[in-house]
């Protein structure tokens, strides 16, 4: 048991802790303050995030990142088969996709891709684990509970609309394979609950989790509150104990009430949506997810990630029949994400909002791992493809994968970073890991690079000891010309 | 206006040679005006007024220049403050007392003297002020640093005493020798270490290790031994403050005695002395049981508190009414609502001991004593259910273990033991967490071994010193290491922020003074360690959990955080005579619960604090807190005065493994099981009935969403909440021969999402033989609908499938689905899976030590209370029993409300209020909207 408030006491902002430090006479602990940079607000380009999650491991080969096209035939060498589909071009000039991604393809040049994001080597592979580690910045276990990014942003930034979460997360359902794992990472870690995440499973009932209770109507909601707040009143326990105790409880079911009292609920029912755009966007779940992100970005969404689902062998996850899942998970998401940022676009939303793309690592049809650092194989494949469902990329590979911005500040037609075009088709040029994806985020969004609270006696950063720097470039800001 | 600052900047600059003109002038002014008393050499006069008049023309100009230097080249701190205050005031008075003597000359004012006091008064502010500035000044150069007045926890008398001392003699002996060492070491770690530690080792100066201060840094040795003067580091602190390259840094100076205290440790040879610096405060190892004070309090603590009271010249506040404790009591021992007739008779009884005898009557509950308890030892041992690292077989949980333990009572001693030398039952503990993978070196298990032992049982971070030496507590990354290398099979290489560092750990324990964990293998050193944790010289062990236990039931610790037991507590006598008093009990939990609930000071009312930090730093006891009903007690009030919250257990104290499997029909996709989609699916099951007379035949279902039951083609049941357990006499549908069971099953939703059926049936035959039928994976499932007669025995089910296990995790072990008569009806929320609705009222997910829980309300937590889904059918449930129960009489329904939740009769004004709501005939909707009214109350969902 604690007393209330006791967050407040553990955690405490940078700037608090180094004041606080000289108060309670630690020496050392001034160390925090007198090190590092007082936090600021600073400039920002982006106000919103959304985050388009790629679940279990898109081949950058077959997606964003195409190399040559080794067509199926009985007999072929697995150690030929680099792409199972042939190149098309995008709008921007040079820069090609694969087949079956001609929408994003026709909106690339209001984004940018990064081509050599390297994922963190982590020994045998486990999804959920570089999940956790691309959505935190930090590798699991770990001695205190780690945020979401979401988290961070939320408890930075607040919520932009007052009604709408700050931290809302799509797509993801917890029945799934590994759920402990997932739930491990939708979290807030040790900044608290308060800063969370919103989940809505199916972006279709998303309505559903801002509304009253099922079944009951604006009218009894508002009578039961009165009632509650009646018998509150009378009950003479309001005099007892510390005041700051009750006033906290009374104040989150106030919050709560006006939240789901509130007219601007209509931004989570996607049937206020004409039919056609409805249709445009509904390729499933995933689908809907970017039109619902669509909505809540226009409507001061803070943090909106939209996930493909991460279920064990399905979705992006191909251990076999690799080819073909990849082609029905581009149908997927092809014209949904094409159409959020046109639509964001044509608002004028999406000079705010900062649409990101990716997946916690790439596949590969030989190598598990990354060059010399070669994993714990978990896939059958053959040397000689004998059957269509050994064609495709079915081991995981950490050594360069694709991101997509959009928006938010973001330069337009960028493409930062490369991969080999022969096996391995690792990053081989301005290498990318997950501190910098964050920095550049926070970037965008004015957070301070430093910004940590004190937890159990120790500073824990947005990003490990505080080391992680942005892209510039990607802001149209070289390094050393800012 | 920026190309014009080097005019203000140079004007600036001329204020320290403007300062002598006032200097000179006005002193010597004043020196001549004394020539001048007893109305002496008038000749002086004139003179005089032109010095005055000069001078204070000076003083005006040096204050502004003055002003200018301070605001054009950014000087701060108290010193420049004070320095500037007494500059302006030097030359107001100045002009002061240039008017006064004016006006003394021109006849207005009768004589000298006002004048001649203004103008000491000048002087003595200028003097003041002078030395000020030459304080600022230092050298030919202008100062360009901050001053401030920093004092650091180094505590300067100690240094002070030991200079005194040792400037009178001339030989140190080695004793001295070491106090100067430890000194200076002192002085190094509260001014250097911020950027020459093994943490930062700027300028590759390393000043926190004998091998550092010897090595120097990248300019060469820093320390000549005998030889001052050649020291660099000497050199460094010694420079004036504003030199480029002074040392701590520009503007921050060593304070004299500091920099005497390391030139006279440099000049005796700069000795090293073995032991530890120790930077930080450090409660002692040993507990001092304190002699209880004379007092008429008979109980102990009460004894300790009043004297504590009398200190803080405090009066005893009240204690509580019987209603109030009973309703306490019982929250803190079993974490349940007092029955209304419990109250009744408490309140009733006469004896005077009587809420001893309740606090006794409620530990021998052991069940639900330990059913309470357990949330709290699952959080402080991360132990769970569910959680990460199970997937991977990297985690194991120690729930029977711990229940047990809680159960029987075994001594804290012993559980510490089993928890640090475990047996396969407790061994979760120390075995921590694992993913899949490689794991970064401060994450190891052992490592984590280490930081939970610190942080769960010692109250000391190990985590910091995990990563680096420790910059909250004297903890060195060596210690640290040297404590994982217990657990560890292999030598463990010390790892600096997860760079290896070439350097083997020694295995030691935190405390070497309590004795030797050396040992050639794991095992052996897991004994010791265990053998010397418990010893009762270790009083940080039995400290820690006392005060845990204190916090718990007080709502605040003797010293918090409770996992800080450095920190000072608010009453060092009381938590020694506990713990203590814990040792010499055998290390019984339940004696020191009931040691604490016993006494007045647990009885008090509800202390009223104004605002949240009152209860942090400076706390003064004055009762206990108010505290929230934790999600775990919330939930089970819930469920015992409503309706059960929770159906199914994850942990079953019976020990029963259930027979029947949990099945639905195989869904494949991409050649991989998935959950299944929506839709109708159909299951059978024949089983064989030999010749006998039936005695019995029931049958157990429970489906997830819904379905139908036949027995040999004739429908026996339907239900649609797989956690309401469908309880049939089946007797009449079966017969001799062959039978069939046919399942209509229905899994709702929009998604893929988990189903089930739960089957199992039990035929005792009149000679005492049972069989029985259960769902497994010998049944057959088709997900197509079935044409023909499909529920009958003669059905041709040989294209069917085989059904597939689902297992029980998204379902747990229904409390309800067993043969014999009802239990208690609900699931006690300790022993269910981690949920989302407890996950919102504050459970904790145990992938980390939580010793506090969140007591601040949260967004999320109202939400789920407001309009969660979960939690509304749970009170929709309840209001339809309850019309049912009380035939829709709302009188009945508010009385019996009150009085098991609140625990009393509702005032007329309630009454009225809900009669109100309720009408003369309740509506569901009506009782459910009063329920969930009076759960969110504060009287509810606090402890009072």
């Amino acid at each position: 048991m604690q007393e209330d408030n006791k967050r407040r006491e553990f955690i405490k902002k940078m700037a608090a802790a180094s004041l606080s430090a000289s108060a309670t006479s630690i020496p050392v602990a001034s160390f925090l303050g007198s090190c590092s940079r007082p936090v600021q607000k600073l400039a920002s380009t982006a106000d919103t995030v959304i985050l388009l999650w790629m679940a279990g491991g898109m081949a950058h080969t077959e997606t964003f990142d195409p190399k040559a096209y080794v067509p199926y035939e009985k007999g072929v060498e697995s150690k030929r088969v680099l792409s199972t589909f042939p190149k098309i071009p995008t709008v921007v000039d040079g820069l090609h996709f694969s087949k079956g991604l001609e929408s994003i393809a026709g909106v690339m040049d209001k984004g940018a891709i990064i081509r050599s994001y390297k994922s963190a080597d982590l020994g045998h592979i486990l999804h959920t684990r570089h999940q956790y580690h691309w959505h935190t910045c930090y590798e699991p276990p770990q001695s205190v509970q780690a945020p979401h990014i979401g988290a961070w942003i939320a408890k930075e930034l607040g919520p932009k609309n007052p009604v709408i979460p700050p931290f809302i997360a799509m797509g993801q359902r917890f029945t799934v394979g590994e759920a402990e794992e997932l739930k491990a990472f939708h979290s807030a870690g040790f900044l608290g609950t308060e800063f969370g995440p919103f989940l809505i499973p199916d972006p279709a009932g998303g309505l559903e989790s801002v509304r009253p209770p099922k079944g009951m109507s604006l009218k009894r909601f508002e009578a039961r509150y009165k009632l509650y707040k009646e018998l509150a009143d009378k009950s003479g326990f309001l005099k007892q104990g510390s005041d700051y105790q009750k006033e906290s409880l009374m104040r989150s079911m106030e919050q709560s009430y006006r939240l789901l009292n509130s007219p601007e609920a209509k931004v989570f029912d996607l049937s206020q949506e004409p039919k056609e755009v409805y249709d445009t966007y509904n390729t499933g779940r995933f689908g809907l997810g970017c039109l619902l992100a669509k909505r809540l970005a226009q409507n001061g969404g803070r943090f909106i990630s939209v996930s493909t689902e991460y279920e064990p062998f399905l979705g992006w996850d191909t251990h076999e029949n690799g080819h073909i899942r990849a082609k029905k998970m581009k149908e997927l998401v092809d014209r949904p994400i094409a159409q959020l940022i046109k639509d964001l676009d044509e608002s004028g939303h999406l000079d705010r909002t900062l649409v990101i793309l990716a997946s916690e690592f790439s596949r590969d049809a030989i190598m598990e791992g990354r060059p010399g650092e070669t994993v714990k194989d978990q896939v059958d494949q053959p040397d000689i493809i004998e059957d269509e469902k050994f064609y495709g990329m079915h081991r995981h590979f950490t050594d360069g994968s694709s991101i997509l911005l959009w928006g938010g500040g973001v330069e337009k037609g960028l493409v930062y970073g490369k991969t080999a075009d022969e096996r391995p088709c690792s990053s081989v040029e301005n290498p990318v890991v997950i501190d910098q994806v964050h920095q550049s985020i926070y970037h965008a969004l004015g957070i301070h690079p430093e910004t940590h609270y004190t937890i159990e006696g120790r500073p824990f950063y947005t990003t490990p000891d505080g080391q992680g720097k942005p892209i510039l470039d990607l802001f149209g800001q070289p390094v050393g010309k800012s | 206006m920026e190309d014009f600052n080097w005019i203000f900047k140079f004007l600036g600059r001329l204020h320290p040679l403007l300062v002598h003109f006032p200097i000179g002038l006005l002193v010597v002014a004043l020196f001549l005006e004394l020539l001048t008393l007893g109305g002496k050499r008038p000749g002086l006069r004139e003179g005089i007024h032109w010095m005055v008049f000069l001078g204070t023309v000076s003083a005006v100009l040096s204050a502004l220049f003055g002003w200018l230097l301070r605001n054009q080249e950014d000087y701060s701190g108290t010193l420049v403050d004070n320095h500037q205050y007494l500059g302006i005031a030097t030359a107001l008075f100045a002009i002061i007392t240039l008017a006064l003597l004016r006006g003394t000359l021109k006849g207005k004012l009768p004589h000298f003297r006002i004048y001649r006091i203004s103008l000491l008064c000048t002087v003595i502010l200028l003097t003041l002020a002078g030395h000020l500035g030459a304080n600022l000044t230092h050298g030919e150069d202008y100062l360009t640093s901050v001053f401030t007045d920093d004092k650091t926890a180094y505590d300067e008398g100690k240094g002070l005493e030991l200079l005194a001392e040792l400037k009178r003699t001339d030989t140190l002996s080695a004793a001295q020798q070491d106090r100067l060492n430890l000194e200076v070491r002192a002085i190094l770690a509260h001014n250097c270490y911020q950027c020459h530690s093994e943490n930062k080792q700027k300028g590759d100066l390393v000043l926190d290790s004998k091998e550092g201060v010897f090595k120097g840094g990248e300019s060469g040795e820093v320390v000549i031994a005998g030889n001052p003067d050649r020291s660099e580091l000497y050199r460094r602190i010694t420079l004036a403050p504003d030199h480029d390259e002074v040392m701590p840094k520009k503007g921050k100076v060593l304070k004299k005695s500091e920099i005497a205290l390391i030139g006279l440790w440099i000049k005796n040879g700069a000795h090293w002395s073995d032991q530890e610096v120790k930077v930080f405060p450090e409660a002692e190892l040993a507990l001092v049981k304190p002699v209880l004070p004379e007092s008429d309090e008979k109980h102990p603590v009460d004894k300790l508190i009043g004297n504590y009271f009398d200190q803080q010249n405090k009066e005893w506040p009240p204690l509580v009414e019987d209603r109030v404790f009973v309703r306490r009591a019982y929250l803190d021992i079993v974490g349940l609502l007092p029955p209304k007739k419990a109250v009744d008779s408490f309140v009733k009884n006469t004896r005077p001991d009587k809420r001893s005898v309740l606090i006794d009557s409620l530990l021998a509950d052991g069940h639900n004593y330990t059913q309470h308890w357990l949330s709290f030892w699952n959080d402080l041992l991360r132990n769970d259910y569910s959680g990460t690292g199970f997937i991977t077989g990297g985690r194991k949980q120690i729930t029977d273990w711990l229940y047990n333990s809680l159960l029987h009572n075994k001594g804290y001693d012993q559980m510490v033991k089993e928890l640090i030398d475990p047996s396969p039952e407790s061994e979760g503990f120390i075995k921590g967490i694992q993913w899949r993978g490689v794991v970064n070196a401060s994450q190891r298990t052992e490592m984590q071994a280490a930081q939970n032992i610190g942080q769960s049982l010692l109250g000391v971070n190990v985590k910091c010193a995990s990563c680096h030496n420790s910059f909250v507590s004297n903890l060195t990354l060596e210690q640290s290491y040297g404590f994982a290398s217990i657990f560890a099979d292999s030598v463990l290489e010390l790892n600096r922020c997860d760079k290896p560092l070439g350097k083997m750990a020694e295995v030691g324990f935190l405390y070497p003074e309590l004795g030797d964990v050396k040992a050639e293998n794991v095992q052996e050193r897991l004994f010791k360690l265990s053998q010397v944790m418990v010893k009762p010289e270790n009083g940080r062990l039995y400290r820690t959990i006392v005060n845990r236990y204190w916090a718990k039931l007080m709502g605040r610790g003797i010293v918090e955080p409770l996992d800080e037991m450095d920190n000072q507590p608010w009453d060092r006598d009381l938590l020694d005579w506990l713990a203590s008093d814990f040792i010499d009990s055998g290390h019984d939990l339940k004696h020191l619960i009931k040691r604490i609930m016993t006494s007045k000071a647990y009885q008090l009312a509800a202390a009223n604090y104004e605002r949240p930090d009152e209860v942090k730093e400076d706390y003064v006891f004055n009762g206990p807190l108010l505290r929230r009903l934790s999600a775990e007690q919330f939930s089970d009030a819930v469920s015992q005065v409503f309706f059960p919250v929770f159906h199914a257990v994850e942990y079953d104290p019976s020990g029963q493994k259930p027979t029947a499997q949990r099945i639905w029909h195989r869904e494949i996709k991409f050649d991989r099981d998935v959950l299944p989609e929506p839709g109708k699916r159909y299951f059978r099951k024949s089983f064989v009935i030999p010749a006998k007379n039936i005695l019995e035949a029931k049958a157990l279902i429970s489906v997830d969403h819904a379905y139908t039951l036949y027995i040999n083609g004739e429908q026996v049941a339907q239900g649609n909440d797989w956690k309401r357990v469908g309880k049939i006499h089946v007797g009449r549908f079966l017969r001799p021969g062959k039978n069939l069971v046919a399942i209509e099953g229905v899994n709702e939703g929009v998604i893929a999402n988990p189903a089930g059926v739960l089957f199992a049936m039990e035929i005792e035959f009149d000679d005492g033989h049972k069989i029985k039928v259960d769902s497994d994976t010998s049944w057959k499932s088709s997900a197509e609908h079935p044409n023909g007669a499909w529920t009958a025995v003669d059905f041709d089910d040989t294209a069917w499938g085989q059904v597939r296990n689902y297992g029980h995790s998204n379902w747990g072990k229904l409390v309800g689905f067993t043969f014999e008569d009802d239990r208690s009806g609900f699931a006690r929320a300790s022993l269910v899976k981690q949920h989302s609705f407890l996950k919102a009222l504050g459970r904790p997910s145990r992938e980390n030590v939580t010793t506090s829980r969140d007591q601040q309300a949260t967004l999320l937590q109202a939400l789920e209370l407001t309009n969660g889904e979960f939690f509304n059918s749970v009170l929709e449930e309840a209001a339809e029993l309850w019309i049912e129960k009380f035939g829709g009489e709302g009188q009945k329904i508010v009385d019996h409300l009150y009085w098991n939740t609140l625990g009393r009769n509702p005032s007329e004004k309630e009454r009225n209020l809900l009669l109100s709501v309720l009408g003369d005939r309740p509506k569901k909707e009506d009782v459910q909207d009063v329920f969930w009214s009076t759960v969110i109350l504060p009287e509810f969902q606090f402890i009072n």
